[in-house]
């Protein structure tokens, strides 16, 4: 059931003076004139209004709170909402649209730029007369935001990629060598349309770096991990190791322990010349599978050999 | 569709001196003067009207403001919507 007292956020209690207040306050806020083609300000101005006609005024505020039958209010309620156009009793905002008559003394040579010039131009004239084509308020377009992805290789060392935006539009996007997670591009004239001969507004491509299973960044250096075999680290050892850019190979000194970090210059993150370097981080690794006679050999050197890699002593 | 004045008063429930008031001070404007015949767009100016200054407590003097920024937010609409 409908709850007058509510829709007009009054308490049960309230005076008629702080009815018609509220009355007033909500009818500025939602009435449909002031809202053009704004539906829930339309049906939130019905309500209202149709509660300020159940206790606006002293009798009926009585009749309401005695409390009528169901039938009668529903009956009051349909009534009030048939305000509108579809009932032949329409409201300001429904009766305008292009060549009416009060519209027209702002409509003469309709074209999107003198309208502008119209409504905006320059300050210090009297309204509704045409101020002449004025040199400010064109409006520009909205920038407009979009995400690329991009591969680890290229965020780090750079490269040039065409991508369609939404809107439709081709993009010859340049990666600049080093682009960090989530920076902005920007590019101008790629975004909305402008209005009133304004420009264009700007396209913003934000740039979503893809994750890489063996690199992550660290500044301009680039990190990764080598498993070495027991032996390498025993004796030292030349190895292929994976780069961004193709694999190379690396001196692995005798005697390393995992964790010891060693560097190849120049490929890390960065434009020839200009390159950071990549830090390798050795991990010794077991054999997938010991024959007993490879773990007896380990056990007994341990017998003989053991040694605290702790530091406990 | 035209209407005389004194219909549309009955119409609307309003005293004819109110309509004339504000036609008078030419808030609205009747498609014909002479025979005083209104269209829609005047009726249902006449209630806008009618509503700033009986429903909302607008007073007299901003009623030709507030009609003129609504007729051009009206236009504006018609624009944007025809873009």
């Amino acid at each position: 059931m409908f709850d007058p007292y509510s829709a007009l956020g009054v308490n049960k209690t309230a005076s008629l003076d702080e009815i018609k207040k509220a009355y007033r306050k909500l009818a500025k806020k939602y009435h449909p004139d002031l809202n053009p083609g704004n539906k829930e300000a339309e049906k939130k101005f019905k309500d209202v209004s149709h509660a300020f006609d159940l206790i606006g005024d002293e009798d009926s505020k009585k009749k309401f709170d005695r409390g009528e039958t169901e039938e009668q209010q529903r009956h009051q309620y349909e009534e009030y909402m048939k305000r509108g156009a579809q009932q032949g009793n329409p409201f300001y905002y429904e009766t305008q649209g292009p060549g009416t008559r009060y519209s027209s003394n702002f409509e003469e040579g309709i074209d999107a730029e003198d309208l502008f010039s119209q409504l905006f131009g320059e300050r210090g004239r009297g309204g509704g007369g045409r101020a002449g084509r004025a040199s400010g308020m064109q409006f520009p377009g909205e920038d407009q935001l979009f995400k690329m992805d991009v591969e680890f290789k290229e965020a780090a060392l750079g490269g040039e990629k065409v991508i369609t935006l939404p809107n439709g539009k081709s993009l010859q996007v340049k990666i600049p060598a080093g682009i960090e997670e989530g920076k902005k591009l920007r590019f101008k004239g790629f975004g909305g349309e402008g209005y009133g001969g304004g420009p264009r507004g700007d396209a913003l491509v934000e740039i979503h770096i893809k994750p890489h299973p063996d690199f992550t960044r660290h500044g301009m250096d680039i990190h990764s991990e080598l498993p070495i075999s027991l032996f390498e680290a025993v004796n030292g050892a030349e190895v292929p190791v994976a780069t961004i850019d193709g694999s190379v190979m690396m001196k692995i000194p005798s005697m390393v322990s995992s964790g010891a970090k060693l560097r190849i210059k120049n490929k890390g993150i960065g434009t020839e010349g200009h390159r950071g370097n990549q830090i390798v981080t050795l991990k010794i690794v077991l054999p997938k599978e010991m024959p007993d006679d490879f773990k007896k050999s380990i056990n007994d050197l341990a017998s003989k050999y053991t040694y605290d890699s702790r530091g406990t002593t | 569709m035209m209407k005389k004045l004194h219909e549309v008063c009955i119409e609307c429930g309003y005293e004819p001196n109110m309509v004339l008031h504000y036609i008078r001070e030419e808030w609205v404007i009747p498609v014909n003067r002479d025979q005083q015949l209104l269209d829609d767009e005047d009726v249902a100016r006449i209630r806008l009207i009618h509503d700033l200054i009986e429903e909302m407590g607008v007073n007299e003097e901003s009623v030709p403001i507030i009609l003129h920024l609504v007729d051009q937010i009206n236009v504006l609409q018609t624009h944007i919507k025809s873009h």
